[in-house]
């Protein structure tokens, strides 16, 4: 083994040998504890090239010794052994497992790492025993209120995507997603059919470590993709010692909340009330008999007709070792089974994970393999709470006479084909059970990095990272001709049988070297590299086969290129004052020629106070000043190639006749030739601290970003001068100030008691500085009518600031239906009496997770609360009204009509500030408790049994369903479950 | 040695590694519903697909179906030329009432209080300019200069290409007369401008000037009318924009130009235009071979699919109580459109019971309309049908066939008697009433029952809108007649109220959209917004 390792080395590497013949020392490395040998352990002759490794058994021989030579015995994780050589023959070193692994915590940082005490960023790092318990389908989640500043946000559909937002968010109508980097490849946001987000095909168990890096000293690395924050992600990797893992949850759940809807009796009582026969003209009585008899004799809470208990298994398996004690491996399989809350809809993924990491040459050269392939198969169901909560709780769900495959649908059993009528609304059961909606996606991910160590100039290294995701997927809808929701064309109902699919590719190529050098007191390194980066997209679009002269037609996405430079430099001056300094420069195929590349610069200034000032302090063990500042860059604007002039042809519904002859329009599409990136500077100021040994450690930070050069997706154009009456244009400024502070408190620490505490809380407000033209841009749905809003960009305010009319209340306080404010003063209501009332931003943000562990019992908790946060209610904006009772036919309604009195909905009612609530929450994720049986199987294993709640309580005034929702305006979510979790962790 | 071939090698592979790819960066579209500029051109029959763009505009909102737009700040479909110009036009007289007030802007368009954040009026707004600059671009890209650099040498299609650009500029000037009508002033572009310029303002006199002036010098190239293939425009079409602009001069720029309307209208009745023998036929989803079709802008259910004006209005005339839609060949949108009650009463009287042009479907509804949002007050119309002449349903019960009548025959017999009469400040003549009652006759099946013997202005605007309600022209004729601002005039919810009020006469013209303001300096509001 030996030799045709020395061969390879010998033959591949033309490493120059020195054959001289001198002494030679063998020997055996052993764990100090176990005395078990340590294979791949680095033995190394100091201060020159002559080293080895030990083999399996541990076992090392090394030659060309000459007395007084010291030999330095490291392996990760153990405190380095060094021996000076006196010509023994044979030794026996015993490494010893490093104890205080938290002071090394390392940060990945982008193109490399830092210690975390050497860290001079807004850098936050979670590795896999802090992350969140409980049933976690979707990655994101692991870290959900546990760091100051990250909000995700997450809906209550199976392995849904979430809304993270780090710091707010800072564009406008660009992107406000943080760039995801996987293993050193940066994701792709292009959606693939049939999946269900971004990170729903990794296996939330592969994980290792999540770092955030939250502000621009430490993003700009990733220079023009970097405005939003960064987590970098890494995978599991193999282990030096053998381990097996066998992780098995089960968890049941239903809906715990329901939308407030009149019950059947109420129902009818209330259509009684409000269509009386007594004491009113015949015409007008005969009319309200004719409503009368419209309802049905049954009873139906449809909210529960369309949900129902669901099911979550997962199982996961993983073996990690070290395969002929060169290469550490780790294997894993996971299996993922999610039912959702909606009737037939749900979620199974299967994860297979391979990482190889051989370090060879005497760790030299270091590889790391990583290959991940997975599959999502999910059925998912329409959103029919709309339909739920408005359909007449009097009538059934099944009608044994309907033609609609014996569902309960409102239709016209007179003309040919049972038409159904309109306006009624559709039986979301069977909307649900008729549409059988599937999706299939596979994606094969990963990357092969080589790390080399030049044998000649071993302060230098050079890293080649080639990253590849290619995700495919395919998305199919059928119904039958027996479904009112299929394709209908004179009164025919012809069904639905719809399909779609696409291919997304991304692949990357980053090379970049290192030079690491200590001068004296001063620690040197520096970075720099190139990065290749490439996005394609190809597929079928979507089609309805039924629809008749349909065609389905292939597309080919423009790809998008992103090619940067990059280089850092780090100084350490006495391991007290730290220097970094960062440079990156962008290309990008989004803009033209003269914009193409942006400029990100940063530089970040640390301070370890403790060592200058709280040396010998038994309070204060650690303080470091931080000091940041940088500029980030956004590219991400949705649109590829805006900048160049082009031609959009008209599909087969967009032509025009001549003689007869149908053409596929032509038309040139507006251009900007000045689009480029969107900037932002970041100024952060940052204090770590260390209490009374560290048992109290924690960060405060502060931070102002200003963002420039911000994208307007709808800027106005001057009409007549381009392709359209508005486009993106670089126009808009946008401000970001803030607070956040997280601690991390051991309350107890005892071998038989500990409790570990985590407490962040994060403040921010953000405010638009320019806009175009200063021109309001209205967003937000109002929940009704064809593209109202609710929100607006203004400037000098926070984006999605409630535009509203201001109510007028009576003298008992009661609102006046259709009564507002003159804000203006000029005698009519109209649109310029609408005024901003709050926004959906949080005025403060908390987070909370306990851990505690006494004997072989563990408890985990969390708790999450926003405060201030506001939310348009549009189930009682457009639902307070009696009018609303009958569309066509009867419907049910918001049963805080009964509190309003409204009669009639309008434009301006709808948007009355009477219906923006405060939405402020506090909610607990998960609840676990677990027992861990340590010498399970006559000690060859550890077995931990446990049990939990998922999402066990909310605590809120808001009158809707859940206060947690993307955006500030409610138009009904899908329902977060609660679950009853159980499972089992097996360690061999 | 061997650590000099190591630093050669690692040196050799770093190089190519950071060696530039920055020509990666210029990407070209993919896809084949994007292409460059000169990719496209490139094509066989670009040139004609092109036309067919400019054309587009009048019906379809994007290239991606009906729910697309090239236009934002308004919903896709509501963006549609015909269907902006018609709420302009129609949904703010006496004629109708749509009875969704929460889409936007909507309420203030049919109430008449109208503000300059309106959408409807920026998407009318942006629409016509739109128009002005694709057939801006359209000339920059047939130029002598373009045609030969792209070796475009066969002569018959270089002579088909200056007949296309001749209606490429007919539908300009098409463009700028609605703007002139609507709004009083529009940024000029001309296709001498580069992108993103800043159009001068060009108020109404500077307008008309052009209109006519660009009008006049494309009718030689223009083909003769009715001659040109289907779905083109021709002489007639011309002609029609400029007896419009004269009957209306004395609004436009405070001139009387009768005579000259007269003489446009004789031509286009010499040009070979008749009567169709049934009024509703101009309505059907077959209504664009009707012989008295001047101009229809095309919609089909399935090649030419879009939420415009016919496809509201069909849907709309679907009764709430009736559910009437099968009458119509479409599913309906649950009693979108009613009639207000004044123009009801143009239809009073037994003489009108057989009238041909009253298709009002009263039930039992009430005439008056209390309440906007309660759609079963006020009558509703059956005029247009997604039904062909022959009884053959549309192709879509969604997206209708029936084109949208811009210009008809019947429209030029009224306009000629108007301008007879404006011109000699008399009754009608002998010629006058020959028209007139042509279009008695045809609304009477062929009999003279209907027939008048003398006609007066007032008779006129009655008239016009019981022949042309619906159709795009109320607004313009009432402003014409001094009924439209003021209280002269008043019907239902004018200005706010149930049986309508006086409202100040700035509103015989739009304000400017808000956003065409700001983003084009050289622009300034109208008087009195």
């Amino acid at each position: 083994m030996k030799t045709i390792y020395k061969k390879l080395l010998f033959l591949l590497l033309l490493l120059p040998f020195n054959m001289l013949a001198q002494s030679t020392l063998s020997g055996v490395v052993l764990d100090s504890k176990t005395n078990q040998p340590i294979p791949g352990v680095n033995v190394i002759v100091q201060g020159t090239q002559n080293g080895t490794s030990t083999d399996f058994d541990g076992k090392f021989q090394i030659s060309k010794l000459t007395s007084g030579s010291k030999i330095v015995f490291s392996f990760i994780g153990y405190t380095e052994n060094v021996i000076n050589y006196t010509n023994q023959n044979s030794v026996t070193i015993n490494l010893v497992e490093e104890a205080n692994q938290l002071q090394e915590v390392v940060v990945q940082i982008g193109y490399g790492t830092v210690k975390k005490k050497d860290a001079t960023g807004a850098v936050t790092t979670l590795s896999s025993e802090d992350f969140n318990k409980g049933s976690v389908t979707t990655a994101e989640n692991l870290l959900s209120g546990k760091i100051a500043g990250v909000s995700i946000n997450t809906s209550g559909a199976p392995g849904s995507g979430s809304e993270i937002r780090i710091r707010g968010g800072s564009s406008l109508s660009a992107s406000n997603d943080p760039l995801i980097v996987l293993d050193g490849l940066p994701l792709s946001n292009i959606g693939v059919n049939g999946t269900t987000s971004l990170l729903s095909s990794i296996n939330p168990n592969d994980i290792e470590t999540f770092t955030v890096l939250k502000d621009a000293s430490a993003t700009a690395i990733y220079g023009s993709r970097a405005s939003n924050g960064v987590i970098i992600i890494t995978t599991k990797k193999g282990s030096k010692k053998l381990a097996i893992e066998y992780n098995f949850q089960y968890g049941s759940g239903k809906a715990f909340n329901k939308i407030d809807v009149f019950s059947a009796n109420e129902f009818r009582n209330l259509i009684f009330q409000q269509y009386p026969i007594d004491n009113v003209t015949p015409a007008q009585a005969a009319t309200n008999q004719g409503i009368r008899n419209k309802l049905g004799n049954a009873n139906t809470d449809w909210q529960d007709e369309i949900y129902r208990r669901t099911d979550f298994v997962d199982n996961n398996i993983s073996i990690r070792g070290n395969v002929l004690g060169l290469m550490p491996a780790r294997l894993s399989f996971g299996n993922t089974y999610q039912e959702g809350l909606r009737l037939t809809n749900k979620f199974d993924r299967n994860t297979f994970s391979l990482n190889l990491s051989p370090s060879l040459f005497k760790n030299h050269l270091k590889i790391n393999v990583a290959a991940n392939y997975s599959n999502q198969k999910s059925r998912f169901a329409d959103g029919v709470e709309g339909s739920a909560i408005r359909f007449d709780p009097t009538q059934p769900v099944y009608d044994a006479n309907s033609p609609y495959d014996g569902f309960f649908e409102y239709y016209n059993p007179n003309l040919p084909g049972n038409p159904y009528l309109n306006p009624s609304i559709a039986n979301p059961v069977a909307q649900l059970l008729q549409t059988k909606s599937f999706g299939e996606a596979n994606r094969l991910y990963g990357n092969f990095e080589v790390d080399y160590k030049l044998h000649f100039f071993p302060d230098l290294r050079a890293v080649v990272n080639v990253g590849y995701d290619r995700n495919s997927g395919n998305s199919r809808t059928n119904r039958p001709t027996t479904a009112r929701t299929g394709f209908g064309n004179n009164n025919i109902s012809l069904g639905t049988d719809f399909y779609a699919e696409n291919v997304a590719v991304n692949s990357l190529l980053d090379g970049y070297l290192v030079y690491k050098k200590k001068f004296g007191k001063l620690d040197f390194d520096a970075t720099a590299g190139y990065s290749y980066q490439k996005f394609e997209n190809s597929g079928l679009e979507g089609y309805d086969a039924v629809v008749p002269q349909a065609v389905q037609r292939g597309f080919v996405a423009d790809n998008v290129i992103l090619i940067g430079y990059f280089a850092r430099a780090n100084f350490s001056y006495n391991d007290k004052y730290l220097l970094t300094l960062a440079y990156r420069r962008d290309g990008t195929s989004r803009f033209g020629a003269n914009n193409r590349f942006g400029n990100f610069p940063a530089a970040s200034f640390a301070w370890k106070i403790s060592e200058d000032l709280f040396k010998n302090s038994t309070i204060i063990s650690d303080l470091k000043l931080r000091l940041g500042y940088g500029i980030t860059g956004q590219q991400d604007i949705g649109r590829t190639l805006f900048y160049l002039p082009q031609y959009n042809i008209g599909n087969v519904n967009s032509q025009y006749s001549f003689g007869g002859v149908p053409i596929p329009i032509a038309q040139p599409s507006a251009y900007n030739l000045d689009l480029k990136w969107e900037e932002t500077i970041t100024y952060n100021a940052g204090l770590d601290f260390g209490i009374s040994k560290n048992r109290v450690r924690g960060s405060l930070d502060v931070y102002y970003k200003k963002s420039f050069d911000l994208f307007q997706a709808n800027a106005p154009f001057a009409d007549g001068s381009n392709f359209s009456n508005e486009g993106p244009q670089n126009i808009g400024d946008l401000s970001i100030k803030g607070i956040e502070l997280g601690i991390d408190f051991a309350l107890f620490k005892s071998d038989k008691f500990q409790w570990d505490v985590n407490i962040n809380a994060s403040k921010y407000e953000r405010r638009i500085e320019k806009i175009a033209s200063g021109l309001p841009v209205f967003v937000g749905t109002n929940g009704a009518g064809t593209g109202g809003t609710s929100q607006i960009y203004q400037e000098g305010y926070t984006p999605n600031s409630f535009f509203v009319y201001k109510q007028l209340y009576d003298e008992s306080g009661q609102a006046v239906e259709g009564a507002f404010a003159d804000l203006n003063g000029d005698g009519t209501i109209n649109g310029n009496d609408r005024y901003i009332y709050y926004n959906s931003d949080p005025d403060l943000i908390l987070g909370f997770t306990s851990n505690i562990k006494y004997r072989n019992f563990d408890l985990a908790f969390n708790l999450r609360a926003n405060i201030g946060n506001r939310v348009l209610n549009t189930y009682k904006s457009t639902g307070s009204y009696y009018s609303q009772l009958i569309n066509g036919e009867l419907q049910n309604t918001s049963p805080n009509v009964s509190n309003t009195n409204f009669e009639t909905q309008t434009g301006e009612q709808i948007l009355s500030d009477m219906f923006v609530e405060n939405a402020s929450f506090l909610r607990m994720d998960f609840a676990t408790l677990g027992y861990t049986f340590p010498k399970w199987l006559e000690g060859k294993a550890s077995l931990r049994l446990f049990g939990g709640v998922q999402n066990p309580f909310i605590i809120t005034k808001y009158s809707g369903l859940d206060p947690e929702l993307t955006g500030g305006v409610d138009t009904t979510i899908y329902p977060r479950q609660r679950q009853i979790l159980f499972g089992a962790n097996v360690k061999f | 040695m061997k650590s000099i071939k190591f630093k050669i090698i690692a040196f050799l592979s770093f190089s190519i590694l950071l060696s530039s790819c920055d020509d990666d960066l210029n990407v070209e579209p993919t896809g084949a519903t994007n292409q460059t500029v000169e990719q496209f051109y490139a094509q066989p029959g670009a040139y004609k697909q092109a036309l067919a763009g400019v054309y587009g505009n009048l019906s379809i909102t994007g290239t991606g179906g009906a729910g697309s737009s090239n236009l934002g700040g308004i919903d896709a479909g509501t963006s549609q030329y015909s269907r902006v110009l018609w709420y302009l036009q129609n949904l703010t007289t006496d004629e109708v009432v749509w009875s969704y007030e929460n889409d936007p802007g909507l309420r203030e368009i049919q109430k008449n209080i109208w503000t300059s954040s309106n959408v409807i009026l920026r998407g009318m707004f942006s629409r016509g300019m739109f128009q002005v600059a694709l057939v801006n671009e359209y000339l920059r890209q047939t130029s002598d200069a373009k045609l030969s650099s792209r070796g475009v040498t066969d002569p018959q299609l270089i002579a088909e290409i200056q007949t296309y650009r001749a209606e490429a500029r007919a539908l300009k000037a098409l463009a700028y007369y609605h703007l002139m009508d609507l709004y009083g002033k529009a940024p000029f572009v001309t296709e001498n401008d580069g992108i993103d310029f800043f159009g001068p303002e060009y108020n109404r006199q500077q307008l008309f000037e052009y209109i006519e002036s660009e009008l006049i010098a494309i009718l030689p190239e223009l083909k003769d009318a009715r001659t040109n293939e289907s779905g083109r425009l021709d002489k007639a079409f011309a002609n029609m924009i400029l007896a419009k602009i004269y009957l209306n001069a004395e609004v436009y720029i405070n001139t009387p130009k009768y005579q000259e309307c007269l003489a446009k209208c004789q031509d286009i009745i010499n040009s070979g235009y008749t009567l169709n023998s049934n009024y509703l036929n101009n309505f059907t989803a077959d209504n664009n071979i009707s012989n008295e079709m001047i101009f229809s802008i095309d919609s089909n259910g399935d090649t030419t699919q879009n939420y415009g004006a016919t496809t509201i209005i069909i849907n709309g005339q679907v009764g709430s109580i009736e559910a009437n839609g099968a009458q119509f060949g479409v599913g309906g949108y649950g009693g979108a459109l009613r009639l207000r009650k004044q123009f009801v009463q143009k239809f009073n009287g037994t003489q009108f019971d057989n009238d041909a042009r009253n298709t009002i479907i009263s039930g039992n509804r009430s005439v008056e309309i209390t309440d906007v949002l309660d759609r079963d007050q006020g009558f509703i119309l059956a005029k247009f049908s997604n039904i062909s002449s022959t009884g053959t349903p549309g192709q879509s019960t969604t997206f209708v066939e029936t084109d949208y009548p811009l210009f008809r025959l019947a429209d030029v017999y009224l306009m000629y008697a108007e301008a007879q009469m404006r011109r000699d400040n008399a009754n009608a003549d002998a010629a006058s009433l020959g028209y007139l009652n042509a279009l008695r006759v045809r609304a009477h099946n062929g009999s003279t029952v209907g027939n008048i013997s003398s006609a007066n202005l007032d008779f006129i605007i009655d008239e016009r809108s019981r022949e042309l309600h619906w159709e795009g022209h109320r607004r313009q004729d009432l402003i014409r007649f001094n009924q439209y601002t003021g209280g002269s005039y008043n019907w239902a919810w004018k200005g706010n109220a149930a049986n309508g009020v006086p409202i100040s006469s700035n509103f015989n013209v739009f304000p400017l959209p808000l956003a065409a303001l700001q983003s084009n300096p050289n622009l300034t509001q109208n008087t009195g917004y």
